[in-house]
């Protein structure tokens, strides 16, 4: 089994310590050639990264004469969060996502992350695992700033997901725990899939196929490549977002990662008080429903959908 | 004075949200101008109270025929969060503040953000009334990020007696100052206060402070009491004292308190046994700008910042 250790503690005022673990897996003989760091939970309603976690701890246990390098699981880095369905760092109520990379003099939340940085300094790899949040239902995918386009893409192809995002950089983008490791070196990878407060195992598992056959094409594993999905590649298309035109209850007609046409009815906004279907929510365009919501409550501007289709 | 409706936005099941402005001197078009942003956050109480403050005080001046300039308002930002004790905005949490400029066609907070941002454009001036993000208290100061547009000068017209001036970190390019000094406007904040509660005496220097501003930038016709001088306070000379232990956190002075070197400023115990784990003792001598502000801290916590007065004459020094 791997080695687990609390990597990172800071008393807590009363009796506790916040605290970070992590599971290390090493080679059996010989030294370790690469580090992969697999890290879930930054944000603490987020659990599909404990899933594809457990899924990989379970294979390695299982396989340890396979492992040729250091695999390290990260689990729960905001354990406070986790332990208490909280997106932000409780107390703070700071989004740990937003603190990158951190100082160790300033508060909780940016100590956090810049002890989380120290940790996984010098990895060869980082799969940062993100479930959207409560509100969207997302196909498993990995996005990347367009500056990292060149060396990130061909790693998320490995990853058996379905739909490689490169999107133009923000620059409060630079505040994620994903900018700040790329910028140190450690070539990291942003997948969202499934939902906030949910578990989608089915995702998981497609996942643990993606880390194993990224692990093999590194040679942190000793295995065959697996036989993996190629993503789409959102440079070949575009893509449209359905925001909602007015308050009310989103109603879907449509079922997550449908294929559609341009003009269907993806769903209601209706009134619970009076009855009326208040608005239509239609496809702008013909694509796959990659981004469905999934919690009902919208007001004018909430994100409904998104659809990723060809370029008009 | 004219009250009006900024934003509104219809919500499923509540009453609208309004963002209120109150404008004052509608008819100075010639005058300088300022818009006065309150409380964004729904914890920002101190803000909100100044700023209601301002309104009233705003009120009888106008009576009295002293606007000369143009004077908006915007007491509360997020009434949705401050009516449900939230910080953020209540469906998903988003804060208001790293929305900006805002976007029309985007999400709600982002629409919210890009119709206030309307508004706030073509001011000569932008105050924004903060807290900290963090569990402190402190001296009302001037945060003044660095955005390449940003007017040093006119902030030492409030006559507060610190100016943070640094450069912006990423996540400020979405917040409204910054936003704001791109589009030409000269905006800083005030940052003060304890977030959750009301200092009479701080809210006071701050009202007082936005007052001496008008005054000079000639939008209030009345004299007023010279302010302090500013000290142009780069953050990284500020002293940082840290909880080595975590507790029950025990203050002995006040924020804007001379401390000297060997001072006993604070003390943690032991929430659990009452042991006494740490005696937070000041290593210079300087004046404490922000401490700690919740009972109970944590490991590593900053609990107090003191600025040393000569740091900050060296870097008037050096800028000079």
């Amino acid at each position: 089994m791997g080695d687990i250790e609390e990597v990172l503690t800071i008393e807590l005022p009363v009796g506790e310590n916040f605290r970070i673990q992590r599971s290390r897996y090493e080679p059996l003989k010989g030294k370790s050639k690469k580090r992969i760091s697999v890290v879930s939970g930054i944000h603490g309603d987020e659990l599909e990264g404990q899933y594809v976690c457990f899924l990989l701890g379970q294979w390695l246990r299982e396989h340890p004469e396979a492992i040729r390098g250091t695999i390290d699981i990260y689990p729960a880095i905001n354990s406070l969060g986790i332990d208490s369905i909280t997106r932000s760092v409780p107390f703070y109520d700071v989004d740990l996502n937003r603190t990158f990379p951190g100082s160790k003099n300033d508060f909780l939340p940016a100590q956090i992350a810049d002890g989380v940085v120290n940790l996984m300094r010098g990895s060869d790899f980082a799969i940062d695992i993100h479930s959207s949040n409560v509100f969207l239902r997302e196909i498993p995918q990995v996005r990347i700033a367009k500056s990292q386009e060149d060396v990130l893409v061909p790693l998320a192809n490995l990853l058996n997901i379905d739909f490689v995002w490169v999107h133009d950089a923000v620059t409060v983008l630079e505040s994620t725990f994903a900018h700040t490791m790329n910028t140190i070196g450690t070539k990291t990878l942003v997948v969202e899939m499934g939902v906030g407060m949910r578990l989608g195992k089915a995702y998981g598992h497609q996942l643990l196929d993606g880390l194993l056959n990224l692990m093999a094409h590194e040679g942190i594993l000793d295995i065959e490549p697996l036989k993996v999905r190629f993503p789409i590649q959102s440079q070949v298309g575009e893509v449209a977002y359905l925001n909602a035109a007015c308050p009310g209850l989103f109603v879907p007609l449509i079922d997550h990662c449908q294929i559609i046409e341009k003009g269907s009815v993806v769903g209601h906004i209706v009134s619970a008080l009076s009855g009326e279907v208040l608005n239509e929510v239609i496809a702008p365009i013909a694509g796959i429903l990659f981004t469905i919501r999934a919690y009902p409550i919208v007001y004018e501007g909430s994100l409904v959908g998104r659809i990723f289709g060809e370029k008009q | 004075m004219k009250r009006f409706d900024i934003v509104t936005l219809e919500s499923p099941n509540r009453a609208p949200l309004r963002i209120e402005g109150f404008l004052f001197g509608e008819e100075n078009l010639q005058g300088p101008s300022v818009a006065i942003v309150g409380a964004m956050s729904g914890d920002h109480i101190n803000q909100l109270y100044v700023a209601s403050g301002l309104v009233e005080y705003l009120r009888i001046k106008e009576e009295e025929g002293k606007i000369i300039g143009r004077i908006l308002v915007i007491p509360a930002v997020n009434a949705y969060a401050l009516n449900m004790g939230e910080k953020n905005w209540p469906l998903d949490k988003t804060d208001l503040n790293m929305m900006f400029p805002g976007y029309a066609q985007g999400e709600t907070t982002q629409r919210i953000a890009s119709r206030l941002f309307e508004t706030l454009k073509g001011y000569d001036y932008g105050i924004i009334l903060e807290g900290r993000r963090d569990q402190g208290m402190c001296l009302p100061y001037v945060k003044l990020i660095q955005s390449g547009y940003e007017d040093l000068e006119c902030t030492k017209d409030l006559g507060l007696g610190f100016v943070h001036y640094r450069p912006h970190d990423p996540v400020e390019t979405a917040m409204l100052q910054y936003n704001w000094q791109l589009w030409e406007t000269k905006a800083f904040s005030i940052v003060f206060g304890k977030n959750g509660a009301i200092d009479k005496n701080v809210s006071n220097e701050v009202h007082t402070s936005i007052v001496r501003f008008l005054s000079k930038r000639e939008m209030l016709n009345i004299p007023v009491f010279e302010g302090r001088k500013s000290n142009i306070v780069d953050p990284n000379r500020i002293t940082l004292l840290k909880a080595s232990r975590a507790g029950i956190f025990i203050s002995k002075v006040q924020c804007g308190a001379h401390i000297q070197r060997g001072e006993v400023l604070g003390k943690i115990i032991d929430a659990l046994s009452g042991e006494k784990l740490e005696k937070i003792v000041s290593p210079c001598e300087g004046i404490v700008t922000c401490q700690y502000a919740h009972p109970l801290i944590f490991q590593n916590s900053i609990v107090f910042r003191i600025a040393s007065v000569e740091l900050c004459s060296h870097i008037e020094a050096k800028k000079n």
